[in-house]
């Protein structure tokens, strides 16, 4: 059941009539360029639907994805912006989050929070290992939560020494700051991940 | 369509605000507020309405994964106070799904977030989010997967933390392992049953040694007790022939001894060695039936201590643990009864001491489990560092990184390190309880004999010997106790995960009443297939496609763009999550996977050299080929002169342990495989993208023979290789974004035509390729 070829009107790039080289060409040279960003050049907004706009001199994007390029090394630095399609494309790159002003800082950070949601555990009730996998009983800062993970897999992760990521069968994050931290029978109860 | 399932304040408010339940087609909770808190909410899909209902977030809510928790407990029917958000459909264009990093959320016209949820329920709302679709879209086959609902275990009402492993890891107890080792043995029970009577042989011999030793020897004969020879049968006091005669008793217990023991030996380790190999097999077996996906997620090093060292070790404490269990239990029991006949005080001295040992021992085993784990994920860090890096060593001296990876090797190691010696320090800590304890009970006895000998208390000094001798006796087993817990706690946790592996399903499996298809002409049909490595992650969207027998389809789209998967179906690698795929007809879950995976051959840009001669690897998918044959395939795969170039010819050793091959060598070796193969159906996956422009054109001259008659499906980025193709189509994002013949293409403009100017121009820029 083949479908007629007009059917690649939507394509990508099949917008344009005919094939430009030079056009192409200015494309690729700008993909290869970074762009930072800050508050003399550009403008962010809160958008009505919960994202957030941003306005470069003429250009205008409604809505941007926010990114963190080493959320674990550097959180506060080198803020991508992107387009939110799935091709996203850099818009431009905040270097470092203190150098702009706090509202647009405020409005970033809320972005980066939901897209990077992990809940801080705060306290191990107990861990339970049992035939491959193993079930947490934690207290979060975003209240108690108990789930499970895959033993053999790559569920906990060491980001440092001291920091772990602990992710669930669903891929959902957990993440200890500090295991230095915890109680000695906290530690008892991890030590089987460490 | 069955009614949804919506606990009770979801439905009254609902209702308050105006909405049926009845109307409602699709449900599913959501457990986060935009804000990073969580909060219960719901996501209701009636028939021209969205409901977005939320409540404020609940901090003392203990919030249950997948995985944890019962059925009941997760769909408890918590009580909130709802702010209902109602949406007609009418002015609702688009609803998605936005993946975050550890959390998803629900968007309405590419713009406005409705809800947050945590990937608990990320499949749920792509399935309310499929729903919505099909409502402005409707599709005639439409699949509503709301029954697919996560299953529980029958027993303690957990749900299974893997669906396709309907295992439960709380019911799963530890005894069962053990049996299912056991069984392991049943082929083996023949030699068992000599080990054990050598095994009891021995442990009677040691009963008798310490009698001998003390009482016999000292108390009868150097005492010179005439009524013993009496009963012995030696007349006339002839005290040196019972003294030849007790130390040939002696003599004759302690070589049967040794007899005993070699003989045990010898059928302990061929039953070790047969049962090891056994489990080997069927791991290998299993890891071999499992699918791609298994692979995926695994590191190879671990999988190698999987099937090397888990089932030596799961053996090991079979054959020296467990059959001692019994002997050592026997030799205990009988010596306290032995020593308790001789003189009770005495043995309930001797005794008093020995149940701490073991009760300790037993109450130790949780720690050992967790030290042996953690031993285990030591070694298997290792394990996978060691070959990372055997695989990656070219790069790491291209940059010069020794130094750099011997001291992550160091970290590694000692790590290992850290873990036994944990193990070790603490088992020396029990040791020197347990053998301070055995040396007290040993002073103690002394003493206290002693001190019955002084009073002449009717004890003698053989007795006190034999008493001694078998208060030695017992700490052998005693000490077997002790450990025998860690070695169980090792052993079960080594089974725990070889059984792992044995109990999986794969996820593609053979129809339970396969079609056998011989021959097929090969017609390939993908009916509304769409895939995705993750249910919520389509990778390939809604394709339909349709190869003719015979003919050639090529493939173009960018990187990414879902090509390589799209041919992986084919074969079956994976199985599409909707649509069908046909050959000739016949859908290719209900063919057999001997006919299918025949007559589906693949020449990909990953080759695969296998350890072994060329003439082995050509032959690979058909060993039965003659000589003639595979010369033949060499030579039409232009590969005939560069093997006989090499010295051994045809009988070169290549793969890891031989010669290396270039690129283009092994992409004509595998092109040889699949000429060999004569498969119907062959699918070139960028069959020349690593090889020279002139490499390439020979190889193409042998793929040009290759496909006749066939048919073929080709991807490549070259365009030039797709000119004899019947057929393109461009796949953009999972999705057909053009289809026809490279006239049709070329005129319509697209991709296809940007993508072909831009390599007449050769142009290769980044991004486009």
């Amino acid at each position: 059941m083949p479908k007629g070829p007009q059917k690649g009107s939507n394509s990508a790039g099949g917008g344009e009539e005919e094939f430009n080289l030079e056009q192409m060409e200015k494309e690729t040279e700008e993909m290869l360029k970074l762009r930072y960003l800050d508050d003399s050049n550009a403008v962010f907004e809160r958008t009505q639907g919960g994202f957030v706009s941003v306005r470069i001199k003429e250009e205008f994007y409604p809505r941007v994805q926010v990114i963190r390029m080493f959320p674990f090394s550097d959180p506060e630095k080198y803020i991508s912006i992107r387009t939110p399609d799935e091709h996203s494309k850099e818009i431009g790159v905040i270097e470092d989050m203190k150098q702009i002003s706090k509202e647009t800082r405020k409005m970033l950070e809320e972005q980066l929070n939901l897209r990077y949601f992990t809940p801080i555990i705060t306290k191990i009730i107990n861990i339970k290992d049992e035939y491959g996998y193993a079930y947490f009983d934690v207290v979060t800062d975003r209240g108690a939560c108990r789930f499970t993970i895959n033993v053999g897999g790559h569920a906990v992760v060491h980001l440092s020494e001291t920091r772990i990521l602990i992710s669930d069968i669903d891929e959902n994050r957990f993440e200890i700051p500090d295991v230095t931290k915890l109680s000695a029978r906290e530690l008892k109860l991890l030590d089987l991940f460490l | 369509m069955e009614k949804v399932k919506l606990p009770t304040s979801v439905s009254a408010a609902l209702k308050a605000q105006g909405v049926s339940v009845d109307s409602v087609l699709f449900a599913s909770a959501t457990d986060m507020n935009t804000f990073c808190e969580y909060a219960d909410g719901y996501v209701v899909l009636a028939d021209d309405k969205l409901c977005v209902l939320a409540s404020p977030p609940c901090p003392e809510q203990v919030r249950l994964f997948k995985g944890y928790g019962t059925k009941a407990e997760a769909e408890a029917d918590v009580p909130h106070d709802w702010a209902v958000k109602i949406m007609p459909l009418a002015e609702l264009e688009q609803l998605s799904i936005e993946r975050q990093v550890a959390c998803g959320i629900l968007v309405a016209n590419n713009g406005e977030r409705l809800a947050a949820f945590s990937n608990l329920h990320t499949k749920k709302m792509h399935l309310l989010v499929r729903a919505f679709e099909n409502l402005k879209n409707p599709q005639p086959d439409f699949m509503n997967h709301e029954k697919e609902e996560e299953e529980y275990c029958p027993t303690c009402g957990t749900m299974y933390p893997n669906k396709n492993r309907k295992i439960c890891p709380k019911c799963m107890d530890r005894g069962t392992i053990f049996m299912r080792v056991l069984r392991y043995f049943k082929p083996y029970i023949g030699k068992m049953a000599i080990m054990m009577v050598c095994f009891f042989g021995i442990a009677g011999l040691n009963l008798v040694w310490p009698y001998l030793n003390g009482t016999v020897l000292y108390d009868y004969i150097l005492e010179k007790d005439a009524a013993f020879l009496e009963r012995i049968g030696i007349p006339n006091a002839e005290f040196a022939t019972a003294l030849l005669l007790v130390v040939l008793a002696m003599f004759l217990a302690k070589l049967s001894i040794q007899l005993l023991s070699v003989l045990q030996g010898i059928f302990t380790a061929q039953i070790v060695t047969s049962v090891v190999r056994d489990l080997k097999k069927d791991i290998f077996g299993a890891m071999g039936k499992l699918s791609i996906n298994f692979y995926k997620s695994r590191q190879t090093g671990s999988l190698m201590t999987r099937v090397l060292s888990d089932a030596e070790r799961v053996t090991g404490f079979f054959i020296d643990g467990a059959p001692y269990v019994l002997i050592h239990g026997f030799t205990i029991l009988s010596t306290i009864a032995v020593m308790f006949s001789i003189r009770w005080e005495l043995a309930i001295v001797a005794c008093i001491l020995t149940p701490i040992s073991v009760v300790i021992g037993f109450k130790l085993r949780p720690y050992f489990w967790r030290l042996f784990g953690r031993s285990h994920r030591a070694e298997r860090a290792i394990n996978s560092q060691v070959n990372d890096n055997l695989t990656g060593a070219r790069v790491v001296k291209a940059f010069g990184q020794e130094q750099r990876e011997i001291s992550r090797f160091h970290t590694n190691n000692t790590r290992m390190m850290d873990a036994e010696l944990s193990i070790v320090r603490f088992d020396v800590k029990f040791s020197f309880i347990y053998h301070f304890t055995q040396e007290l009970t040993n002073f103690i006895v002394w003493l206290i004999g002693v001190f019955l000998i002084f009073r002449s208390i009717n004890f003698e000094l053989g007795v006190l010997i034999t008493f001694v001798g078998y208060v030695g006796q017992l700490s052998g087993p005693m000490n077997f106790f002790s450990h025998v817990f860690r070695w169980w706690s090792n052993s079960i946790n080594s089974a725990q995960r070889m059984f792992e592996i044995l109990d999986s399903i794969p996820e593609v499996q053979e129809s339970e009443n396969p079609v056998s298809m011989p021959k097929p002409r090969g017609e390939i049909v993908l009916d509304h297939v769409t895939f995705g490595y993750e249910i919520n992650k389509p990778v390939l969207k809604n394709i339909n496609l349709r190869v003719n027998e015979g003919e050639m389809l090529g493939i173009v789209g960018r990187s990414g763009a879902g090509k390589t998967t799209l041919v992986n179906l084919i074969s079956r690698m994976y199985d599409p999550q909707e649509g069908t795929i046909t050959l000739d007809g016949v859908n290719v879950r209900d063919l057999t996977f001997h006919d299918l995976r025949r007559n589906v051959a693949m020449v990909s840009q990953e080759t695969y050299i296998f350890m072994g001669t060329v003439e082995q690897n050509i032959a690979y998918a058909n060993p039965n080929a003659s000589k003639a044959e595979i010369i033949r395939a060499a030579v039409l795969a232009s590969a005939h002169d560069f093997i006989l170039r090499m010295p051994d010819g045809y009988d070169t050793v290549i793969g890891s342990a031989g010669r290396e091959l270039s690129g283009g060598e092994r992409q004509r070796i595998s092109i040889a495989r699949a000429i060999l193969a004569n498969p119907k159906i062959l699918i070139l996956d960028e069959a020349t993208a690593s090889v020279d422009t002139e490499t390439e054109k020979a190889i193409q001259s042998s793929i040009n023979y290759l496909i006749k008659g066939r048919t073929t499906i080709s991807i490549a980025h070259r365009l030039s290789t797709l000119r004899d193709a019947d057929k393109l189509v461009v796949i953009d994002n999972g999705e057909i974004t053009e289809e026809g013949t490279q006239k049709e293409l070329t005129a319509l403009h697209g991709t296809y035509y940007k993508l072909m100017e831009l390599q007449t121009k050769a142009l290769a820029l980044k991004g486009i390729e």
